[in-house]
């Protein structure tokens, strides 16, 4: 009877105890003081920067909570949390002439569109720190706002534009140098080969196939091969011998069509140019591969010419071409497919010989200017990777951290 | 999808893949129809996929939508048509223009940035942390670097490479050729996987279910292949008789 009665009893106490408990007011957070928000600078406006000062005396398990929100003093989403020794000014990813962020400042980069979609530049968000530690908010800063908005100038690519504007003065001097004096070019094997296949295929009264690749006419590639085939077709235009050009692309087959017409011209021989020597195929990867097959395993063509830009159909022309008992060439930036070009072709221009070829060619000014100045683009990269690495290994080594860091943001991309 | 219509599709299937095998013996009016096809249903598909992902959601619908800005670039793409009335050729240059400009602009920043910086900033990097490197970290990094400098110098086309130059520029090709054997080796890799791919359909298609296409199909194909043979010595030999 007294066990039936002490349990209620019991039950009520421990509920009594519990309210009691609950009723003690929670201390009040302490405030953060210093948060400031502003927009991420050199950025297109989609992000903003809060910076605010580290506390010395934050314990190690102390966390940072940011919180943002698109209406004034309402719907907070947490964005962003971290550790209270973690994110300072040293770590925004920008340059040291950018950016001045000391060790003594936290400072997060909020990528807003992340968080808001669309429409982030010129919207006004608002941000609020809170410091966490387990379950409990310890401190909490004041709502800041600010209005993102996108920059003209990105101060972080500086670098960029130093060695742009070091590149165009290099241009511009070797275009004169090249007008006046010309400019030297080393000689470049597969080359030599040209003559040798179009003198074939003149002797043997078969036509040449060249292939321009599936690039379109932004491809680099595609533009150094419609310089190669401006010379090619001039000799073949010389030799009275016959080309075929199949295309993939459109565009490519228009510029193509003027190039081999202006060659065609240039060689003495109008007469003997006709419309349908570029001719459109197909702008299916593989049905164009399949087709320029066919032609080339029925024509047996003297020569094959694939030059440009070039992907799994490489080996599939390149095979058939070699099966034929033509001579190739081939020349591509294309760095995973140019094994294939080595195995099935008798002569392969890589990567950068593909680009020096048309002005290897024809002796073009512009063309051999711009060579020149990747030559020099080649050279500052040799003599920065040379003493870069010296320079970077000595401060490490002494201790240098600015020195080290200084140089790494130089050659760093943003 | 019913029955039938699996089994037709496994028979063309099985038929197209064969045709285009048979090249490998030699050319053949089975992979002239393959060819064929092939390049027909491969423009049909791209032309749909320009109607239906090009024309429609980026010119009609934003036209229909009062978004009359969109005019200007669909102006600047027709003028490239202009290329087939020869009078008026000339109005293709102001879309190659655009073309070409807008291609530089967005290639040469990018490209300088990716090609050029970051690759100097990649290779001296491991060096800011010499002091926790482990030896072969080091010269894993050493040989990066010593790497990067031969290959372009394989590239410098401004110097004749003679001498100890002429060195320099052959490591450069013994390193690009290590990368050649190592891409060779991936791409066919893949390339295998694709043939797998083929000859796991062809097996499939083997099957009673689809009244064994694929040796129905094979078989047909080598006994055209021996009669075409046969015939064709024959009248090679008549003709050589007469």
């Amino acid at each position: 009877m007294i066990k039936n009665k002490a349990f209620p009893l019991i039950v009520l106490m421990l509920f009594a105890a519990g309210g009691a408990f609950a009723a003690k007011p929670a201390p009040a957070p302490a405030a953060i003081t210093g948060l400031t928000a502003a927009d991420m600078p050199y950025d297109v406006g989609n992000a903003a920067i809060l910076r605010w000062p580290v506390d010395p005396a934050a314990a190690a398990d102390t966390v940072y909570v940011v919180y943002s929100s698109s209406q004034p003093a309402a719907g907070w989403i947490e964005t962003d949390r971290f550790a209270a020794a973690a994110r300072t000014g040293k770590d925004i990813e920008l340059p040291f002439w950018a950016w001045d962020g000391t060790a003594a400042e936290h400072a997060v980069k909020v990528e807003l569109n992340n968080i808001f979609g669309e429409g982030v530049p010129g919207s006004v968000f608002q941000f609020k720190v809170s410091a966490v530690k387990g379950k409990l908010v310890i401190a909490e800063s004041l709502p800041v706002s600010v209005t993102p908005v996108g920059n003209w100038f990105r101060l972080d690519r500086l670098n960029n534009l130093v060695l742009l504007i070091g590149l165009i003065v290099i241009f511009f001097w070797a275009v004169s140098h090249a007008k006046r004096k010309g400019l030297f070019i080393r000689r470049i094997a597969g080359l030599d080969a040209i003559d040798e296949a179009i003198g074939r295929a003149t002797e043997m009264g078969k036509p040449i196939f060249y292939v321009p690749g599936i690039g379109g006419m932004s491809s680099i590639s595609t533009i150094a091969s419609a310089f190669i085939l401006g010379e090619v077709s001039k000799k073949v235009a010389q030799y009275d011998s016959q080309i075929k050009v199949p295309h993939y692309d459109p565009i490519v087959m228009t510029v193509c069509k003027e190039v081999v017409k202006q060659s065609y011209m240039e060689a003495g021989r109008p007469d003997s140019y006709r419309d349908d020597l570029n001719f459109f195929v197909s702008q299916d990867q593989f049905s164009y591969a399949a087709s320029v097959d066919g032609m080339i395993s029925r024509e047996k063509p003297a020569a094959c010419f694939y030059m440009g830009y070039f992907m799994a159909e490489s080996l599939l022309l390149a095979e058939v071409g070699a099966t034929s008992g033509a001579i190739q060439i081939a020349g591509t930036d294309v760095e995973h497919q140019l094994p294939f070009f080595f195995t099935a072709c008798d002569y392969t221009l890589i990567g950068e010989e593909l680009y020096a070829a048309g002005a290897y060619l024809s002796k073009e000014p512009m063309l051999l200017s711009a060579l020149k100045v990747q030559d020099f683009g080649k050279l500052v990269v040799m003599v920065s990777v040379f003493f870069g690495m010296i320079l970077v290994a000595l401060g490490a080594k002494l201790g240098w951290t600015g020195f080290v860091q200084g140089i790494l943001h130089l050659f760093k991309g943003y | 999808m019913s029955e039938t219509w699996l089994i037709i599709g496994g028979w063309v299937s099985a038929g197209l893949t064969i045709f285009l095998f048979s090249f490998l013996y030699k050319d053949n009016p089975f992979f002239k129809i393959a060819e064929h096809l092939y390049l027909g249903a491969g423009m049909g598909w791209l032309f749909q996929v320009s109607v239906t992902n090009v024309w429609i959601p980026k010119i009609w619908e934003p036209v229909a939508n009062g978004e009359l800005l969109v005019i200007i670039p669909s102006i600047l793409g027709l003028s490239l048509l202009t290329q087939f009335i020869p009078k008026i050729s000339w109005v293709s240059r102001y879309g190659f223009t655009f073309m070409m400009g807008y291609g530089s602009g967005l290639a040469i920043p990018a490209g300088l940035s990716t090609d050029f910086i970051s690759q100097i900033g990649g290779t001296i990097k491991p060096f800011s942390l010499l002091a926790s490197m482990s030896p072969f970290a080091i010269f894993n990094s050493l040989l990066v670097a010593f790497g990067a400098i031969c290959v372009l110098f394989y590239f410098f086309f401004s110097v004749e490479h003679k001498g100890h130059l002429k060195k320099v520029s052959n490591v450069g090709i013994y390193f690009l050729m290590i990368y050649f054997g190592a891409a060779f080796g991936n791409t066919v890799m893949a390339r295998f996987s694709l043939l797998y791919g083929r000859f796991d359909d062809l097996y499939t298609y083997s099957a009673g279910r689809y009244f064994y296409a694929t040796q129905v199909i094979l078989v047909a194909m080598v006994v055209y292949f021996i009669l075409h043979g046969f015939f064709t010595k024959k009248d090679a030999s008549t003709e050589e008789a007469a």
